[in-house]
């Protein structure tokens, strides 16, 4: 029998009963669509986050001192500070490295702007010039080093009553209750991080000159003032000037020259030297994690949904078991008949799995449009979907086709 | 029909024994030799029980006999596989039934169709054949009707344009009649004689004498055995 025939046939008995198998292809439906919606939105947090690093940051290499045993945690987990600017304009005048600069946060207590004052314990970062780039200002400049400047995000800007502007004036209430100003010079493009360091995501934030900031006022002027983290930029973003950053970099804060080996060493501390790559690595690996927990939850749905259409095919077959009297009567063999119920199994699989792939790409353009992540478009897995789609029709129909198929006609046309 | 054939029976049934196994072995049918020739119009009649069912099926290939041969258009069925004999019930056999059992779904058109789908004829040909075959029992103007769209009596001519479809050896029609009111059946006995005079080979399992009477001699089944072979003079008395 031709096969074109199976498809027109099974079609028909697909339309002659339109409820039944709609809510036969609703199991197939949501699970599909769970799927391809999770992965979209999985995938477009992936691609902003990546997008989040510039071209430029990709020459970065994060360099921070921590317990060997942290070593698989994220970015300055179990970091101690141990850095110096002296560690800083070292390494920025070793030979393949571009430039270095300290950072670190500023244990803070509040900002103040025309009179309002709000608690800020996080988001106040002190570093060197060559953390922000122009391209990363949308209006003024950077901060100067040794200048009583400051750069504030659109969400920090936004964040008092009346507008933070060019030229405002801050009040930074630090630890110890000490308060510092500093002038707004610059304003960033967005309120995204701009560094592993940082975190991922938009959150209010300012940006201060390690020196004089942090170095004369938050750790107080008796001692040397010391940074949590260090970044070193290679001239390129290939990946043998990023090495090279990373063992000279490496070698220097190893050896007696930096001040960063003694308290290092003392501490039983490890250096860490990373690229944003290699630490977006690290939460990609958890985000496929949970990617792989919705699957798996996707795939108990498709098995429910398997059930279904097993199930509803049985009782088609009980139902026909007249119309398979009558076929196998007028010359249709046992192949025919199995080709049939199969063919309409797989029908009822596929069209649950084109539907699941469309609601799921349409779910996840909304979510993704929603939280405000890019949306990418999953091609492998609604691929995977539709040869899902047709291998639940196959291993749902077999059964119900094989019985149908063994139908005895005799029997069946007797059949009431 | 058959051109190919060279002998002078359609179906020939050498001493055809049926036991089914309820408990004591029943002999549906017990020792029972037939010929039914070309272009002949047989009635089987008997009793309930008596083999009628038994010797329709073995004879349009839906069962094989326990003992004995049957044979189809030269073709012994009796030891053949079941994909052989399921193409020659499709080739070789129209049957018509009582109930009609048309396709609910399809309409008159595809139900006559429905034959050929499964030999493998092409679409448009099966198409053009179908209407024809419809044309040719009075139904040309309802080739578009569903089943259920169709009166009894028409739907039991879909069935015999069905039957008729693949130019089979012999038509079978069980009780063809049976579900149909007595002018609309006259009607349908008028079209089996028509059939039969255009040559078609035609055996009729009935339990009503009158309707018996349309063939050309009635066999009289009882307890699995022929218990007469009574001709008649005229047809379509």
């Amino acid at each position: 029998m031709n096969p074109i025939e199976s498809l027109r046939i099974a079609w028909r008995s697909i339309k002659g009963h339109k409820l039944r198998s709609t809510l036969t292809t609703l199991g197939v439906i949501i699970g599909i669509a769970a799927v391809i919606t999770f992965v979209t939105l999985g995938a477009g947090l992936q691609e902003g986050i990546i997008g989040d690093i510039s071209p430029d940051d990709q020459r970065n290499v994060y360099v921070w001192s921590a317990p060997p045993e942290n070593a698989n945690q994220g970015p300055l987990s179990g970091a101690q500070p141990v850095f110096t600017q002296q560690d800083a304009a070292a390494i920025s005048n070793l030979s393949g490295v571009e430039d270095a600069y300290v950072y670190s946060p500023v244990p803070a207590q509040g900002v103040t702007y025309a009179g309002q004052t709000l608690p800020r314990q996080d988001g106040i970062i002190a570093t060197g010039p060559g953390y922000l780039d122009e391209s990363d200002l949308r209006d003024g400049r950077q901060f100067q080093r040794g200048a009583r400047e400051v750069v504030v995000n659109p969400a920090m800007a936004s964040l008092f009553d009346s507008n933070v502007t060019l030229g405002s004036n801050l009040t930074i209430t630090v630890v110890g209750g000490q308060q510092v100003t500093a002038t707004v010079v610059g304003i960033t493009t967005d309120s995204e991080s701009y560094s592993p360091f940082e975190g991922f995501g938009a959150s209010p934030r300012l940006y201060l000159p390690a020196d004089p900031y942090y170095e004369r006022i938050a750790q107080g002027a008796t001692e040397r003032a010391r940074y949590i983290s260090l970044v070193a930029e290679a001239p390129t973003k290939n990946a043998d000037d990023i090495e090279r950053v990373k063992s000279v970099t490496n070698e220097y804060l190893s050896s007696d020259r930096s001040d960063a080996s003694g308290p290092a060493e003392q501490g039983g501390l490890t250096f860490f030297l990373k690229t944003s790559t290699e630490l977006l690595g690290q939460l990609e690996s958890v985000l496929s994690l949970l990617q792989n927990f919705i699957v798996g939850i996707a795939a108990i749905s498709l098995l429910v949904g398997a059930i279904g259409i097993a199930n509803i095919m049985l009782v088609s077959v009980t139902e026909r078991t007249r119309e398979i009297g009558i076929m196998k009567a007028v010359g249709a063999q046992r192949r025919d008949v199995l080709g049939l119920f199969i063919v309409e199994a797989v029908i009822l699989g596929l069209l649950g799995a084109i539907l699941g792939t469309l609601l799921g790409l349409g779910a996840g353009y909304a979510g993704a449009q929603f939280i405000g992540i890019p949306w990418v478009f999953p091609s492998t897995y609604a691929a995977i979907a539709i040869v899902v789609g047709i291998l639940v029709g196959v291993l749902a129909g077999l059964y119900p086709a094989w019985n149908a198929s063994r139908t005895d006609p005799i029997d069946a046309l007797r059949y009431e | 029909m058959s051109g190919s054939s060279n002998s002078e029976a359609a179906v020939t049934l050498e001493d055809v024994r049926k036991t089914y196994q309820v408990g004591e072995p029943v002999h549906a049918l017990d020792g029972v030799s037939l010929e039914i020739p070309r272009g002949s119009y047989t009635a089987v009649m008997g009793p309930s029980g008596s083999g009628k069912s038994t010797l329709m099926n073995l004879i349009g290939c839906l069962d094989t006999p326990t003992e004995g041969s049957v044979v189809v258009n030269d073709q012994d069925v009796t030891t053949i596989g079941d994909r052989k004999r399921t193409k020659i019930r499709g080739e070789e056999i129209g049957f018509v039934f009582q109930t009609f059992n048309l396709m609910p779904r399809l309409n008159a058109r595809e139900n006559v169709a429905l034959p050929m789908v499964f030999r493998g004829v092409d679409r448009t040909e099966r198409r053009e054949h179908a209407a024809d075959v419809l044309d040719s029992v009075g139904l040309g103007d309802r080739l578009g009707h569903l089943p259920n769209e169709l009166s009894g009596g028409q739907r039991q001519r879909v069935a015999i344009a069905r039957a008729l479809v693949n130019d089979p050896a012999i038509l079978l029609a069980d009780e063809p009649t049976g579900n149909l009111d007595t002018d609309t059946g006259a009607q349908i006995m008028g079209l089996f004689e028509d059939l039969y005079n255009r040559g078609n080979t035609i055996l009729m399992v009935t339990h009503e004498r009158d309707i018996a009477e349309h063939a050309e001699r009635i066999i009289h089944l009882l307890d699995g055995e022929i218990e007469e072979i009574e001709e008649l003079s005229g047809v379509g008395v």
